[in-house]
């Protein structure tokens, strides 16, 4: 098992040596239309002196290899440049905002698991009872709904009109300062919307599959209670591939969540990223791109280890099974 | 037309007639108490006619910065906060951009308007507590042309002797700036420029206390000033910045306990929370003027509000236009630029996307610009069969062999739907076109590269003066001619009205100027920017100016009703 989790994190080096070469190709002049510098002064201008002085200041006069070692040697002190755009330590940004990302994802990934995975679990246990017909119809209509227009609804209908109302309301967007559980509900809803009505069906899908298999079978002919069936035999079978759904899923939240972001003011890195790109605000792309990239690597990692402990056919790391 | 005395002493006329039209406004309101229904009135009526009470806090939507430091901020944005936390020597009135008297009590230009001397206000504190001195002023200055900030608004210095050398790192010093004394400024132009007064007023050029610059390496994040209102703690990005008024402020002091800027990604969002009663200075979403008016009233003015009247949609000092390429053919043709002017129903434009209330341009110079003349740009009005008349005597009869143009604009906001319009115009004289939507980096790139035919311009004037506009978008060397125009006769006539010392004499040179662009229509202008905005039913007096810099001082806070 060490070893396995040694070899993978050892895999991850050459694909983030692939990620920053490719990321500092995209720099390269002709590769992508616009200069970043051209584009700060908005319709204004920039003199041809200012222009000079901030090619220098961020390097640019250099040529793009020299960049790249540059950049590379900074990387490995914690420096991630300086933000053409924003004039701020790319570092700084990210330690200030991987953590509201952070929280924000830990947060959806709670509510997918949770309402996700007990929803599907009841709808299959309780097939084409009325429960799970509720459960059919309403995945279909959140999985068709689209986020921002979700959360835009639930602002208007918990934010406004419950405060007209004079019924508990909860804060429009924002996470409140000092941060605050209030201002996480609406926000962690929204980006698990779709998410957790995946979750739900696959997990019913699962476990009727499941339940279906010999070894439930076995287990019910033993006189084992239904209950114990589901617990202990079918659900841990049945967890595979929503596992892996949730591992990528939580892959994409880290690395930000746009629209939810956008409609809530959040202050993650999804929509600093995406910023970043339309201003070519390379600095903060690379650095992004960088954090996230590890991030993933790491969550698939934990993912693909964690089938171990809920099949016992795979074993990592020992000869061949 | 107003006029501008040489020396202005303590000159606070102007500063009177804005309390009184701060009064009558208010008294006016009393009156109509029934209106606004949510402030008391009873606040309002007595207290020797002034009415206004203190306290609140008033928060304002905003995105987030570039900068909010005066040595970098170059967005309106960055700028509202900088104009709250600074002072410069003058600074102009919220609705009329007349010079009033700021850090500078007084200020006068030597014969030819080349050496300026402003004599500073005693006893004017910083937000640290020391005196502001002429030498703060020459610091700040020097700061902004220093080439390891590379600021991108040290271009507001340029007229200044020695200014482009310490930009281009041959001084370490700013060698037109001296400090006689403590109290006196003395600033030696690199050529005449009687026009440098307003430059001054800009918000950014205010003085900065090196010894606190020095001090902090997060300086520009957690500023001191010398203006009515201090932070409250450091900027926290993509959250808020905080401001409390400054006690030892010279000026009025403000009502309002302290400004609170929050930053939001998305206009609608902050309208949500405006809605909510969270919010007291927002944008319209677009789309939404009419109902957002008919809910909230609209400020007689377009510039003050109060409650029952918090709609702000005042002409602002900049336009909106189509940017034509004058090195093309067929645009190198003055005929073919006529008709393409005629052409556009810029009304229609303005009613579809912002319910009428944009103003549509029949100049390069907004209204509200000293020395505005009605009709300078005569073809830059509406009418087919002119268009068409133009474009047959261009050689190109209902548009025969006049290529298929494209018009380029940045994707993205309302532009798309602008354009559209603009290509459905032009299709009605004949002229066949397509649509070149582009994000903002490959926009930028063509409009640099000269690969376009017609494009979206914006402009915003920094100092309300023509010559703003004039000189920066039309004289051939200006780095911001983006339609490549070149003209000898209009480059002699905008440089000799430039430096002409009589104000009366400079505009009537500039409207010269303007009327030799209105022959050669370098480019079609659409519409004025307005505002587009809204205060809460809690803020009363608040003047929101043409060059979009609230005041902050005079508007104040009605209890909440809630």
């Amino acid at each position: 098992m060490l070893k396995y989790v040694a070899r993978r994190i050892l895999q991850m080096i050459p694909v983030f040596f692939g990620v920053t070469v490719i990321l500092f190709i995209l720099r390269a002049p002709g590769v992508l239309p616009g200069d970043p510098i051209e584009m700060l002064t908005g319709d204004r201008v920039i003199s041809e002196v200012t222009y000079n002085q901030l090619v220098q200041k961020h390097g640019l006069d250099q040529p793009l290899y020299v960049q790249y070692v540059t950049y590379m040697k900074n990387l490995f002190k914690g420096d991630l440049g300086l933000s053409y755009k924003k004039n701020r330590s790319v570092t700084e940004i990210f330690v200030e905002k991987y953590p509201y990302t952070l929280r924000l994802a830990l947060a959806a990934i709670l509510i997918e698991m949770i309402v996700g995975l007990s929803v599907g679990i009841i709808s299959a246990v309780k097939r084409y009872s009325f429960w799970d017909v509720a459960v059919t119809l309403s995945t279909s209509i959140l999985v068709s709904l689209p986020v921002f227009w979700l959360g835009m609804l639930m602002q208007v209908l918990f934010g406004i009109y419950f405060k007209r109302w004079g019924l508990p309301y909860l804060p429009i967007s924002g996470m409140g300062n000092p941060p605050d559980l209030a201002h996480l509900i609406m926000p962690a809803i929204t980006l698990a919307s779709v998410s957790t009505a995946y979750v739900a069906r696959i997990m019913r899908s699962q476990m009727i599959d499941v339940s279906q298999q010999d070894y439930i079978r076995t287990a019910e002919a033993k006189g084992l209670k239904g209950g114990a069936v589901v617990r202990k035999h079918a659900l841990k079978n049945a967890l595979i591939p929503v596992v892996t759904f949730i591992g990528i899923d939580l892959g994409a939240m880290l690395a930000g969540a746009i629209l939810t972001e956008t409609v809530f003011n959040w202050p993650g890195i999804g929509y600093e990223i995406y910023l970043a790109i339309t201003a070519r605000d390379w600095p903060i792309v690379t650095g992004g791109v960088v954090i996230v990239v590890i991030a993933y690597m790491i969550i698939n990692l934990l993912v693909d280890v964690s089938y171990a402990f809920l099949d016992p056919r795979i074993r990592y790391g020992g000869e061949a099974a | 037309m107003v006029s501008f005395p040489k020396e202005r002493g303590c000159e606070l006329s102007n500063r009177f007639r804005s309390i009184i039209a701060v009064v009558l406004a208010v008294a006016m309101l009393a009156t109509f108490a029934a209106l606004g229904g949510c402030t008391t009135s009873e606040e309002k009526a007595d207290e020797g006619g002034e009415g206004a009470v203190k306290g609140g806090t008033l928060s304002q939507f905003i995105v987030e910065p570039f900068a909010i430091t005066p040595t970098l901020a170059y967005e309106s944005e960055g700028i509202y906060i900088v104009s709250a936390m600074f002072d410069s020597l003058v600074e102009y009135d919220p609705i009329t951009s007349e010079l009033q008297p700021a850090a500078a009590e007084s200020w006068s230009p030597n014969e030819d308007a080349s050496v300026w001397t402003f004599n500073l206000r005693q006893g004017a504190k910083f937000h640290n507590g020391r005196e502001v001195k002429a030498e703060d002023f020459k610091y700040a200055w020097e700061r902004m042309l220093d080439p390891a900030m590379a600021s991108e608004i040290s271009y507001h210095l340029l007229a200044v002797k020695g200014a482009t050398e310490m930009l281009e790192g041959q001084a370490t010093e700013l060698e037109g700036v001296k400090a006689l004394d403590d109290y006196t400024l003395e600033v030696t132009l690199a050529e005449p420029y009687p026009d440098f007064e307003l430059v001054v007023g800009h918000p950014c050029l205010g003085p900065l206390p090196k010894e606190a610059v020095d001090a902090d390496p997060k300086f520009d994040e957690n500023l001191i000033g010398n203006g009515p209102f201090k932070m409250a703690e450091p900027w926290v990005h993509d959250q808020y910045v905080k401001l409390v008024r400054f006690d030892d402020y010279y000026g009025d002091e403000p009502y309002v306990d302290g400004l609170e800027f929050k930053i939001f990604k998305d206009a609608e969002t902050a309208f949500l929370e405006f809605e909510a009663g969270n919010l007291d200075f927002t944008e319209v979403p677009s789309g939404r003027l009419a109902d957002v008016t008919a809910k909230y009233g609209e400020a007689p003015d377009g510039y003050t509000s109060n409650p029952g009247e918090q709609v702000l949609v005042g002409p602002e000092l900049g336009i909106y236009y189509a940017n034509i390429n004058n090195t093309k053919a067929p645009f190198d043709n003055p005929k073919v630029r006529e008709a393409i002017n005629l052409a556009i129903n810029r009304q229609a434009i303005s009613d579809a996307l912002f319910d009428g209330s944009r103003k549509p341009a029949d100049s390069i110079s907004p209204e509200g610009i000293l020395g505005y003349e009605a009709g300078m740009w005569p073809q830059s009005r509406y009418d087919v069969e002119a268009a068409k008349a133009a474009l047959a005597d261009a050689g190109y009869p209902d548009g025969e062999g006049f290529p298929t143009i494209k018009l380029l604009f940045n994707t993205g906001s309302y532009h798309d739907q602008v354009w559209q319009l603009v290509q459905a115009d032009l299709k009605a004289i004949g002229i066949e076109s397509e649509l070149d939507s582009a994000e903002w980096a490959v926009y930028k790139d063509k409009l640099k590269k000269k690969e376009f035919d017609i494009a979206r311009y914006g402009w915003v004037y920094d100092y309300p003066i023509m010559e703003n506009a004039l000189y920066a978008l039309f004289y051939s060397e200006s780095a911001d001619n983006q339609s490549y125009y070149v003209s000898e006769e209009f480059d002699a006539q905008v440089l000799k009205a430039r430096s002409t010392l009589d104000l009366q004499e400079r505009l009537a040179g500039m409207r010269e100027a303007d009327k030799i662009l209105g022959k050669d229509m370098p480019v079609a202008p659409i519409m004025f920017y307005s505002h587009f905005d809204l205060t809460s039913d809690r803020v009363n007096d608040f003047v929101y100016s043409p060059m979009n810099i609230p005041d902050y001082v005079h508007c104040w806070i009605s209890e909440s009703t809630e």
